[in-house]
């Protein structure tokens, strides 16, 4: 996959964005995007450059979840790759994130390997 | 008040008034005051009772009281100064938090650095100590270590000075440490208060339904003993989970 995909991260949280950022840049991702809750980050995702969706999802305005489930009915983004990232660790929740149709769910606190991991695999899955 | 007692008044103190009427018109001043110390004597145990109910009532009061200006005290000042107390601590770990991210990118550039003068100074060495190195070359790699000493110590400097930083950092956890056990504190006397005026107003605990949480929103981390449900115990749990809905 090419290390030039245009990721957008997004956490309420601007420590945790720069450390998903640090760790996509140590990945070799270097275009990566931010936004600090779903309603910020939708209209970014509608402009439609960005390959790849990195989302909290205890966020205040829009939450993580509804974010997941705004893009995934949108035709035009609905197979756009989303992980989630977040401290959500029910395993109710985890059902919920995957029935709304996350490709990938990592709790926190998470590790580098982790990441790359679940990035490795998903963006594996979609180049078949 | 309405007088429980059935027995007409005419009946139960007509004879003694008359008595006292007659005393007081024949100005007899010992038979006067015997009749009405009888009479006050009479009442003595009504009184008695009013009285404890009213300082009961007013104890009640007095504690009601105390406690009102206890919690105006909470809702005007206390609260709203823990709130600016935790909303300081928000901004002190998300200031550490920037300045050890700060550090942390400024040590990488100065580790790359030094990385790779040394795979570079690697084989033309390797070449030197297996006496292979051509003269031209060996005043090349004499060039090179004359420039990357001194760069690589100033960059371990840097380094370490930066470790060091992050270090000194850390300190913000004894200062919002401090303010989250004031915080908590606080809410310990609230809750002693609310239980106090819960008491005073007769109101039963554990009746009221618990607020619904507002699952699409999240819960935030769980916390040990706290959040209820099944939890994941980690990655490979999850991990586990997803497999087994066939991600």
């Amino acid at each position: 996959m090419s290390k030039d995909l245009k990721f957008l991260v997004v956490d309420d949280f601007s420590t945790m964005r720069r450390i998903i950022k640090n760790l996509l840049h140590e990945l070799g991702y270097r275009n990566v995007t931010e936004a600090d809750d779903g309603t910020t980050a939708l209209p970014m995702l509608q402009e439609g450059d960005v390959d790849f969706l990195i989302t909290d999802w205890n966020m205040p305005g829009m939450a993580g979840l509804d974010l997941l489930k705004a893009v995934r009915s949108d035709p035009k983004l609905a197979k756009l790759p989303v992980l989630m990232l977040t401290a959500e660790a029910k395993r109710e929740q985890i059902v919920e994130a995957a029935q709304a149709g996350v490709s990938g769910y990592v709790i926190k606190p998470f590790t580098a390997e982790t990441l790359k991991e679940k990035l490795d695999k998903i963006l594996g899955a979609v180049a078949k | 008040m309405a007088n429980p007692d059935p027995i007409p008044l005419a009946a139960r103190y007509g004879a003694r008034i008359e008595a006292l009427a007659a005393a007081l018109a024949r100005e007899d001043e010992n038979g006067f005051f015997a009749v009405l110390d009888e009479i006050l004597q009479s009442r003595k145990p009504a009184l008695i009772g009013e009285l404890r109910d009213l300082t009961c009532n007013l104890q009640v009061a007095l504690e009601r009281f105390r406690l009102d200006a206890r919690l105006a005290d909470f809702a005007e000042k206390e609260i709203p100064d823990a709130r600016q107390r935790l909303a300081h601590v928000l901004k002190l770990t998300d200031e550490a938090a920037h300045r050890t991210l700060d550090l942390i990118e400024r040590s990488g550039p100065p580790a790359e650095r030094t990385t790779k003068a040394i795979q570079a100074l690697a084989s033309p060495w390797k070449r030197f100590r297996e006496r292979r190195i051509e003269l031209k070359e060996f005043h090349e790699l004499l060039k090179r270590m004359d420039a990357f000493l001194p760069t690589a110590r100033a960059d371990a400097e840097l380094i370490r000075r930066n470790l060091n930083e992050m270090l000194l950092t850390q300190a913000y956890q004894d200062l919002t440490g401090q303010i989250i056990r004031g915080v908590i504190e606080l809410v310990h006397e609230i809750e002693a208060a609310l239980v106090e005026l819960a008491r005073l107003s007769g109101g039963e605990p554990g009746t009221a339904e618990p607020a619904a949480p507002r699952s699409s929103h999240g819960e935030g981390p769980a916390v040990p003993g706290i959040t209820q449900g099944e939890l994941a115990a980690g990655q490979q749990d999850v991990d586990a989970l997803l497999s087994g809905l066939g991600m």
